[in-house]
């Protein structure tokens, strides 16, 4: 890992909104590297050694908790983890109180999945670590949205003028934000598509198109990234059933076979089989979405690396 | 005791010597008299360096915790910040717990000793325990001394209820108070809905929350034929709406926080919770149209909006701290900075000092020998520092600490209570 020399421009990982389109190139060439690493038979490199990584998880993850916890333990981490329901920590320590408990054990990186928005900035405000942000509510969750750039490269090459649409729930997905972050620093042309209700009424400000027609978005689009219907942040009933959303949001592969070409398909899991996706689609050809879990560890062991570089 | 206030600028319409820079001598708290080249051996002498002296500037709307959570503020506390901001007078919300919706509690804080440092003028419960489903006893209350009703930080969402109460106090002129706020559509946000809401993944609240409330209001007011204030507006859309309302003859008023004047949305992108407030800080544009509002009279008042809030309420994930900033202190000077280049200094103290009084139909405290002495000392040019020792609040939930300010309350003297502040 000698030849990397740069380092990103940012102390925390909190959004892709703070990092730079170099920042981003930056963390795949090191996913590139690192790749090849957990590829070898011997999967382990000592980037990290003396490093202490906590990863905390105030909300339920399978994916993410072990993509992370892989990464820190192929760089050869110490890891520690601490989960707890939001509403436990809510009724009784504050999380500040409980992050610098564990921070006076002498650790040097957090890792925070949250399920309220600005948690991770909120922290970083107020301690000295470096912070992964691991998804922070309905916010940002920039290794997903790393790492979904970085197997559409995979597939496609340069993202430059490649146009992608995110469909599904937009309004209480982390994924999509930091996609359209991720995906227009690129230079990517991006559309989301869902029902009106799904959709933050200001998106269009960021750069994107809005569709709320699902075969229009599917013929425009090369790569279909498909989310997941967020029903556990739900309070209010934004769509009536979820029969009716699998009916005219969902896709499947009638509607697929009606294109002029095959689409990539994508998913950053855990997926609704049947309701935004169909399981002849998620387990087709072109689905990539396990692929995208493989690129996980990588990307995330990227930007473990180049914190702990900029911290040292 | 005497006092004697050397070089004072006065600013009152009402007085003989407007915009005269002159002497006042007090004894024990009645001004003895006002001229030039005042001299006392006795007095204690305060030099005002030609800085203005108006009278003193009334809050409508600040909240306190006495009884029930007087860990963030009582009213002792609550009229010390009150001082320490130019304010002689208050008009606190009654958000209490118990709320006041009696005579019994009306009475707690009619006869409260805090009343030696600041005039507490109780706006009373509309509804019973604030709970926005039945009136209060508002004939009783009014009668025990309430100048408004309201139901303070709650919106009252029930239609009937408020226009029940709207026809109810016309007997006696009174006066209710609603935060316009419609909570279905309000409901999880956090924040103005735009951008900055889009960006953090946080909710947005509608500009259309509050006007559709609002136009709701006017609607009832002027079914009732009975006399409303909006409370604190943060809208182009609400400011419209009230400018419509006034030039249709309804006798109707409208506020404005301090905070809504100084700070857009765009400051909230750091998530930073002490400028999460209701009514959210909304857009550079809404801004514009409540300065506007101010201007051409739409809009009577200034408000602290003062919310105290202990710091385990604040210093928390950005969607779980309470809505809410302490504001007594810094109210005119951060509006002043704010305004300093687009309204005269004696417009903003307008509606300070008698804006606020007008609302309730109180009087407004003259500068002449033979009466009390009620009046705030202000220096429009002093640049400072907002510190944590400026604050006289039980709590610091303030977005301005360590910010530049320009503008300072120096002194306020009310009756024989007299408050000269730090630097």
């Amino acid at each position: 890992m000698t030849t990397l020399k740069q380092q990103l421009s940012t102390p925390h990982v909190l959004g892709i909104k703070d990092l730079t389109p170099e920042d981003i190139r930056l963390i795949f060439q090191t996913a590139d590297e690192f790749k090849e690493v957990i590829n070898r038979p011997i999967k382990k490199v000592p980037s990290l050694r003396d490093i202490t990584i906590a990863n905390l998880f105030f909300e339920d993850s399978t994916r993410t908790r072990i993509s992370f916890e892989l990464a820190e333990k192929r760089l050869s981490a110490d890891v520690i983890n601490f989960s707890a329901s939001s509403s436990s920590v809510k009724k009784g320590e504050t999380l500040l109180d409980t992050v610098n408990n564990i921070l006076s054990m002498k650790v040097d990186m957090l890792v925070m999945r949250h399920p309220a928005p600005g948690a991770a900035h909120f922290l970083a405000q107020h301690i000295d670590a470096s912070i992964v942000n691991a998804g922070d509510g309905t916010h940002e969750h920039p290794t997903q949205a790393l790492l979904d750039a970085y197997s559409m490269q995979e597939k496609l090459g340069d993202l430059k003028g490649r146009r992608i649409a995110i469909l599904g729930d937009i309004l209480h997905s982390r994924v999509a934000l930091s996609n359209i972050f991720c995906l227009t620093k690129l230079g990517a042309k991006v559309r989301v598509c869902g029902p009106p209700t799904l959709i933050p009424r200001h998106i269009a400000e960021l750069g994107v198109e809005v569709s709320y027609n699902v075969r229009e978005t599917m013929e425009w689009c090369e790569v279909a990234n498909v989310l997941r219907i967020q029903l556990e942040r739900q309070n209010i009933r934004y769509f009536p059933s979820l029969r009716e959303y699998s009916r005219y949001f969902g896709l499947n592969k009638a509607l697929l076979d009606e294109l002029d070409g095959p689409r990539v398909i994508m998913h950053p899991g855990p997926i609704n089989r049947g309701v935004e996706l169909t399981s002849d689609v998620a387990d087709s050809e072109h689905s990539i979405i396990l692929q995208q879990v493989e690129n996980g560890v990588a990307i995330r062991m990227a930007v473990l690396y180049l914190l702990a570089v900029s911290r040292s | 005791m005497k006092w004697l206030i050397k070089n004072a600028r006065i600013l009152s319409a009402t007085s003989p010597w407007d915009d005269q820079v002159l002497d006042l001598l007090l004894v024990d708290g009645v001004i003895e008299n006002v001229g030039a080249g005042l001299q006392d051996a006795d007095a204690q002498v305060f030099n005002a360096g030609a800085s203005l002296l108006s009278p003193g500037w009334l809050d409508i709307g600040c909240v306190h915790g006495d009884p029930g959570f007087e860990h963030r503020e009582d009213l002792f506390s609550l009229a010390a910040a009150a001082r320490a901001g130019g304010y002689t007078a208050i008009a606190p919300f009654p958000n209490t717990n118990p709320p006041s919706d009696s005579q019994a509690q009306l009475q707690y804080l009619k006869h409260h000793k805090a009343h030696t440092q600041v005039d507490i003028h109780p706006i009373a419960a509309l509804t019973e325990g604030v709970g926005g489903q039945a009136i209060a006893e508002m004939m009783d209350l009014y009668h025990a001394g309430a100048v408004a009703f309201s139901d303070g930080l709650k919106s009252i969402q029930h239609a009937g209820v408020m226009m029940r109460a709207l026809e109810y106090v016309k007997p006696f002129r009174g006066l209710v108070i609603n935060r316009p706020d419609e909570l279905f559509l309000s409901a999880e946000g956090q924040l103005h809905e735009g951008l900055e809401s889009t960006l953090m993944g946080v909710p947005g609240i509608p500009p259309l929350a509050e006007e559709l409330m609002l136009y709701r209001d006017l609607r009832l007011a002027d079914y009732a034929q009975s006399r409303l204030m909006a409370y604190n507006i943060s809208t182009a859309g609400a400011a419209d709406l009230i400018r419509t309302a006034k030039g249709s003859g309804l006798e109707v008023f409208a506020s404005v926080a301090a905070l809504n004047l100084a700070f857009d949305s765009t400051q909230l992108l750091n998530f930073d919770s002490n400028l999460k407030v209701l009514p959210p800080l909304r857009s550079a544009g809404d801004q514009e149209a409540l300065i506007e509002a101010l201007r051409d009279g739409t809009i009577d008042c200034i408000t602290s909006g003062h919310l105290p809030l202990e710091a385990d309420l604040k210093l928390k994930e950005f969607p779980y701290t309470a809505f809410g900033a302490i504001g007594l202190e810094t109210a005119f000077a951060l509006a002043h900075t704010r305004l300093e280049k687009v309204m005269d200094v004696r417009l903003l103290v307008d509606k300070l000092a008698n804006g606020p009084r007008r609302v309730l139909g109180l009087p407004i405290p003259e500068i002449k020998a033979g009466v009390p002495a009620n009046f705030t000392i202000f220096d429009p040019q002093k640049e400072w520092v907002f510190s944590d020792r400026h604050i006289r609040s039980k709590s610091r939930n303030s977005p301005l600490l360590n910010r530049h300010l320009k503008g300072k309350v120096l002194a306020t003297f009310f009756r024989q209570e007299v408050q000269i502040n730090i630097d």
